[in-house]
């Protein structure tokens, strides 16, 4: 496959009601959305809480830190930009503060991902995101 | 194992006075040459000549699809048929029996008389579900941002989660839902109407490349051409037709866990919707898993087959895999599973080829290899041996269990009428 016909992976494109969450990726935050009634975090972008229903929020930055619910590793090829980079895990962590994210785990270092393994937030840099995947701690 | 409000002494909703009078079928294949319009009107056809009906004894028309398919008022003009009632609706696995439920509640409030319910769908030839047909060019937009941006994109993907930690809790071993191949697969080498009808053995699963870990190549159903159709009516109508009907028990559609979304934000990852709907199934068909005789398990992947006999109470939580390697869903086991072979050989119809077997299973009436009698019927030998028989033996109940996906689930229980 020459260069110029090279399929860009999906960035995101931040919206009015997920751009906090992605101005902080940049700064290297990984900011939730917390319930400013009842405590609760979440990931965005959900406008009640449904905790206790409330859409007063705050933003909130996370430890970074989780654990590894469950996980699938792609062998398939299915989206070109994701070729290289297969196989790839898949993976549900569960955050400290209580969400579980869907991300990739990387930086394995021929390392097995595994259930229960701990694991914390690394950013992928693209040109006006970052997008928070997570490697083993 | 049954739920504590069950009582089969009272007559709950509307168990027993609704049933299939017919049922349909294309052939399944890759690279139809057909427009799903074609399809569907082959499969209705078919389901009508099966129950004896003519174009005037229709009246109501269902449909499902991901806008790949074509609707119902055009499938009714061609064969005739002038609607009083029709809805065609989005949607994939799990919709088969939540539009049986649909039909029965259209029928009872006096909307139409007998409704025919289709999927038409060229799943191979047209529209992919785990290809990279159309999907993979979706905007990243919404909550695309926390899927698609990962390269989490498909529904193998999506359901490994759930696979993955069964196997984590459990203790669940890639040899065990291997099985659930093996034993679909001897199932179809019985059918004529099957795509795959060469067995399988667990080496030859469990050695298939990876698609997505835990899941096999083996693991994953067949994508096919095809369309499929069943005929819904009262039951005090149901025997004017040529079959004896198969008389509808119990219906639940499209039950969901409590949040669905991101992928099991909240739960056990490893519990599906099963566990809900099974409050629903049981108690208003007056029976238990116990008694059936024949299951239909939506088997997109061999491990949704395991999850859904599991969490709708088949054997207790976390022994799937046991029963699932047991033996007991085989031709000639304690409950037959998809005994067409499924979405794993038959082909692939988004739920309705396993009613659909069902429906014959209960009639007795399976079209295997077995001699066809002066009357049409066949002369079943109960030789489940390869290209043989796959009519159980006194079939009374079954239960179809269908599948979207982890956090949503349809189900239905019928009787021999
Ligand atoms: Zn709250």
């Amino acid at each position: 496959m020459s260069e110029t016909t090279e399929v860009p992976k999906p960035i995101p494109e931040p919206d009015d009601e997920s751009r906090p969450f992605w101005e902080g990726t940049l700064e290297g935050k990984l900011l939730l959305m917390k319930c400013s009634d009842c405590g609760e975090f979440r990931i965005p972008s959900r406008q009640h809480c449904d905790n206790c229903l409330s859409d007063n929020y705050t933003w909130a930055e996370s430890s970074g830190r989780g654990v590894v619910r469950s996980l699938g590793v792609m062998h398939q090829k299915y989206h070109p930009a994701f070729e290289p980079e297969i196989p790839y895990t898949l993976a549900m962590v569960e955050l400290e503060e209580g969400p579980r994210m869907p991300t990739n785990i990387v930086e394995l270092n021929g390392r097995e991902v595994q259930v229960g393994m701990p694991v914390e937030v690394t950013w992928e840099r693209h040109e006006d995101v970052a997008v928070p995947k997570f490697r083993p701690r | 194992m049954t739920t504590p409000t069950m009582d089969a002494s009272t007559e709950r909703h509307l168990r027993d006075k609704y049933a299939i009078v017919g049922v349909g079928e294309t052939t399944y294949t890759r690279g139809s040459g057909r427009t799903t319009r074609a399809l569907g009107t082959w499969a209705i056809k078919n389901a009508m000549e099966d129950a004896g009906m003519g174009p005037g004894d229709i009246d109501g028309m269902l449909s499902y699809s991901n806008n790949d398919s074509t609707p119902s008022p055009m499938l009714a003009g061609d064969l005739g048929i002038r609607l009083n009632f029709y809805m065609d609706v989005y949607g994939g696995g799990s919709s088969t029996e939540a539009l049986i439920g649909i039909a029965i509640g259209v029928i009872e409030a006096g909307m139409c008389n007998t409704v025919a319910i289709f999927r038409s769908m060229n799943g191979y030839s047209q529209v992919r579900i785990g290809g990279t047909g159309a999907r993979a060019a979706a905007p990243v937009s919404g909550d695309a941002l926390h899927a698609r941006t990962y390269g989490w994109m498909s529904a193998g993907q999506n359901f490994s989660q759930s696979f993955m930690r069964h196997m984590y809790d459990y203790g669940t071993t890639p040899e065990q839902l291997a099985m659930v191949k093996v034993i679909h697969s001897e199932h179809a080498s019985n059918n004529p109407k099957a795509y795959y009808k060469q067995r399988y053995t667990v080496d030859d699963v469990v050695n298939s490349r990876f698609i997505v870990k835990p899941l096999h190549l083996l693991d994953c159903c067949v994508e096919t051409d095809n369309a499929t159709a069943i005929i819904v009516t009262r039951a005090d109508r149901a025997y004017d037709w040529r079959h004896t009907p198969a008389r509808i028990l119990s219906v639940v559609g499209r039950c969901c866990k409590p949040r669905i979304d991101m992928h099991y934000q909240h739960g056990p990852i490893s519990t599906v919707a099963g566990h809900y709907a099974k409050d629903i199934l049981w108690p208003n068909a007056g029976v238990g898993p116990t008694d059936v005789d024949v299951t239909g398990s939506y088997d997109a992947f061999t491990f949704t087959t395991m999850l859904q006999l599991e969490d709708y109470g088949f054997c207790k939580k976390g022994e799937g895999g046991d029963y699932v390697s047991s033996g007991a869903m085989r031709l000639g086991g304690e409950r037959p599973n998809n005994t067409s072979g499924g979405h794993l050989c038959e082909g692939y119809t988004h739920g309705m080829n396993m009613v659909i077997e069902n429906v014959r299973q209960l009639r007795g009436d399976v079209d295997d290899y077995c001699p066809q009698g002066p009357d049409g019927k066949r002369q079943h030998t109960f030789d489940y041996n390869e290209g043989k028989c796959r009519q159980v033996n006194d079939v009374g109940i079954t239960a179809n269990l269908g599948w979207a996906m982890p956090g949503t689930g349809s189900a239905m229980v019928m009787r021999k009428g």
